[in-house]
């Protein structure tokens, strides 16, 4: 009976911090969207100062672990006076928001690259026949470009956002109480180290699950306009 | 008797790709009704010279007018070539149409949607009558039971039907052929060329880039043999295709035993 | 701002800890990258061979792996496997163990996870490769041993060799999680360099440093062996 009554207050413990993973998780995912969005125009614009702080923010942040990246936020940018004078210092004490700017930095280098290796894929036959027929650059983009880039995009775009849930586990590291924080408190109190490692399992594998369907809904959506034949 | 006016007019058109010179020095006046077939070997500079008439290449020097809009060209600060104003070559563009040999039909549209996107958007027409047209188009090419269908569905022969009908769909002054039946397999080659005959029969102006001969000679107003990136001759195909040819132009036609 | 000594190698320099914390890392990363090959292989070879029950656990396991977060799996270790230990040897009736070492706990951990990846990339990269090849093999009379040896593994080397090199920048870069059970690689002796001397964005910069230096000589190394492998490739196809 006891064991039972342990697992729903596990179960409930976590789920209560299941929201705090999944603010971080959102903040993240669209703010590094838009920022891969200006890394890939960076990278394809005619600026070479801009393509190669394009290509400077890609390699720094692919090129280090996050855990270190989150660390620098939240204890290396604490040590420089022009922040802890700043007028920001209260968002950079706040471990929510280091983890989120510094998970924001590194995806926005992994999906940058998936948009660049779609802008690559976009096939030329449709671009040249828009401008063939007088579109303007930008209905160009809007009407050829984008949706081409969305299709081939879509499946890599789903699997960085997967990935992002297991980095925001990242964030226990200092001091967040997301799930694995909770997680982690609750062994080092108990011991019950399978029990809670199988619940906090769990709600990870079942936010997986519930994203993985929700873009198998976008991509069907996508490809089942595609599908329909005349007859 | 009145000439019909002139709608397209290339003067002197040049373009170099590094250092081989591709087209030294190409000119041509297309008028309305004008069946034109461009007709050379591989690396003669056909292509490159149709796809600079609506500046999908921008040629190193010359003049290109479509209607009554001049190609905006400048040089830039190195001395290349380029477009000065990309809306003036946008509406320049939009008074032509052109017909690719991938068909480049978008993928993400359906047949009807492809047809009507640069009427509606780049002509900015009214919606209605834009679909009506279509719908015409599509019946007149034979297409309009494939109108909901998506063009990874569809045959090669298919797909440049319809890119026939996306033409058309925005009544240009001229529509260019870049070898529209080179990537089809014979019975499709039949199909689209009878297509191209009965567009031709209506007073359509058409630049054709091609292989077949048998198009050239008998549905073309005048035809062009392009080499070494000059018009080696040109005139009627009654002319081009008779004993007065040029030796150049009949020993492309009767490769060398 | 900060005394660039404090990096260097005299008396006060944590110079050469840090490096001594590169090598731990670069050597965690290879130990857990050779867990999640041997690993990666047989779970590939499970799903494409292996009976159904065999085939559900491989991709059960692919599914959880790939799903959980690194540090969870790397705390279930930590936590959980000295208590498995203790049991295991007490049920054995053998005297009480010591703690398995964190560098054991870490490889373990990671390659678990390196593991999943591993396998479905072997998985991809068998496939990819044309059935006309083995059936060429088994007509000009190979054993199944040998063809595996001398026709499959090369072309699954070749093909994956991209892909797996990814998945070893992802272990470089997962050693780093370690560090928060205490093993000495670069990311912890960083830590305990800014904690002792009060300068975390000096020490922090200059293990970001040296993890650029890292990646930056693996994914030289690995385009290295591909240009390698493709070679000759090239040539017969010639």
């Amino acid at each position: 009976m006891t064991e039972d009554r342990f697992l729903l207050t596990i179960i409930g413990q976590l789920l209560a911090a299941a929201p705090v993973t999944l603010l971080i998780l959102l903040v993240s995912a669209v703010l590094a969207t838009l920022l891969a969005g200006v890394l890939t125009a960076c990278a394809a614009s005619g600026s070479r100062v801009l393509r190669l702080l394009s290509a400077g923010w890609t390699f720094l942040f692919r090129g280090t672990p996050l855990i270190l990246q989150i660390f620098m936020v939240y204890y290396g940018l604490a040590m420089l006076p022009w922040i802890r004078q700043g007028p920001l210092w209260f968002a950079f004490r706040n471990p929510i928001f280091c983890s989120c700017l510094a998970m924001t930095c590194c995806c926005s280098a992994y999906i940058g690259e998936v948009f660049r290796g779609a802008m690559k894929a976009v096939p030329i036959g449709g671009i040249e026949a828009g401008r063939a027929c007088g579109m303007s650059r930008f209905q160009l983009l809007r009407r050829v470009i984008m949706p081409a880039l969305t299709r081939i995009a879509l499946p890599s775009y789903s699997n960085e956002v997967i990935m992002m849930v297991k980095s925001t586990s990242l964030a226990s590291t200092v001091t967040v109480m997301d799930i694995t924080g909770v997680a982690q408190g609750i062994i080092s109190k108990t011991y019950r180290t399978l029990e809670v490692f199988l619940c906090a399992a769990a709600l990870y594998l079942l936010l997986n699950a519930v994203l993985t369907a929700a873009f198998g809904l976008w991509a069907r959506r996508l490809h089942i306009a595609r599908r329909t034949s005349a007859r | 008797m009145t000439r019909s006016p002139i709608v397209l007019t290339a003067s002197n058109i040049r373009k170099s790709f590094g250092t081989r010179e591709v087209l030294a020095g190409v000119s041509l006046d297309a008028r309305a009704g004008d069946v034109i077939s461009i007709l050379g070997g591989s690396g003669s500079g056909k292509s490159t010279f149709l796809r600079c008439l609506n500046l999908l290449e921008v040629p190193d020097s010359g003049e290109i007018k479509v209607g009554d809009v001049q190609a905006p060209l400048t040089r830039d600060r190195k001395g290349r070539t380029v477009i000065a104003d990309h809306r003036a070559a946008a509406r320049m563009r939009s008074q032509t149409a052109m017909v690719f040999q991938g068909f480049n039909l978008w993928a993400h549209m359906t047949v009807l949607e492809n047809v009507i996107e640069a009427p509606l958007r780049v002509q900015k027409r009214d919606r209605a009558e834009v679909c009506a047209t279509a719908e015409a188009l599509l019946e007149r090419v034979g297409m309009s039971a494939f109108a909901n269908a998506y063009p990874q569905r569809l045959s090669g022969g298919q797909q440049q039907r319809v890119a026939i009908a996306r033409a058309l769909a925005t009544n240009p002054k001229v529509i260019l052929f870049d070898e529209p039946t080179s990537a089809l397999d014979p019975e499709r080659v039949r199909d689209v060329l009878a297509l191209m005959r009965s567009i031709a029969t209506e007073g359509c102006t058409m630049i054709v880039v091609t292989h077949e001969m048998a198009f050239a000679r008998e549905v073309s107003t005048s035809v062009i043999h392009l080499a070494n990136g000059v018009i080696e001759s040109s005139g009627p195909p009654a002319h081009m295709f008779g004993p007065d040819a040029s030796p150049a132009f009949r020993a492309f036609l009767s490769p060398a035993s | 701002m900060t005394d660039l000594s404090l990096l260097g190698f005299g008396a006060d320099g944590w110079g050469r800890l840090l490096l001594a914390g590169c090598a731990l890392t670069i050597e965690l990363s290879l130990s857990s990258m050779a867990i999640g090959t041997v690993l990666g292989g047989l779970l590939a070879w499970a799903r494409l061979r292996g009976p159904l029950p065999v085939r559900a656990f491989a991709a059960g396991y692919g599914i959880v792996l790939r799903g959980v977060p690194e540090l969870l799996v790397i705390l279930l270790l930590y936590f959980g496997l000295p208590s498995l230990i203790v049991a295991v040897w007490a049920a054995m009736g053998w005297s009480a163990p010591g703690l398995p070492p964190a560098f054991l706990i870490g490889s373990i951990a990671i390659g678990l996870v390196s593991a999943a990846y591993q396998a479905e990339v072997f998985r991809g990269g068998v496939a990819a490769i044309a059935v006309g090849q083995l059936e060429a093999a088994r007509a000009s009379g190979m054993t199944g041993l040998l063809s595996f040896r001398r026709i499959l593994i090369p072309q699954v080397v070749r093909v994956t060799l991209p892909a797996l090199g990814n998945i070893w920048q992802f272990n470089l870069k997962d050693s780093a999680l370690v560090s928060v059970i205490g093993l000495a690689e670069l990311m912890r002796i960083s830590l305990v360099g800014a904690g002792s001397t009060r300068l975390p964005f000096l020490f922090f910069a200059a293990a970001i440093v040296l993890y650029l230096a890292m990646t930056t000589v693996s994914d030289a190394v690995f385009r290295a062996l591909d240009r390698a492998l493709d070679r000759g490739r090239a040539e017969v196809q010639r």
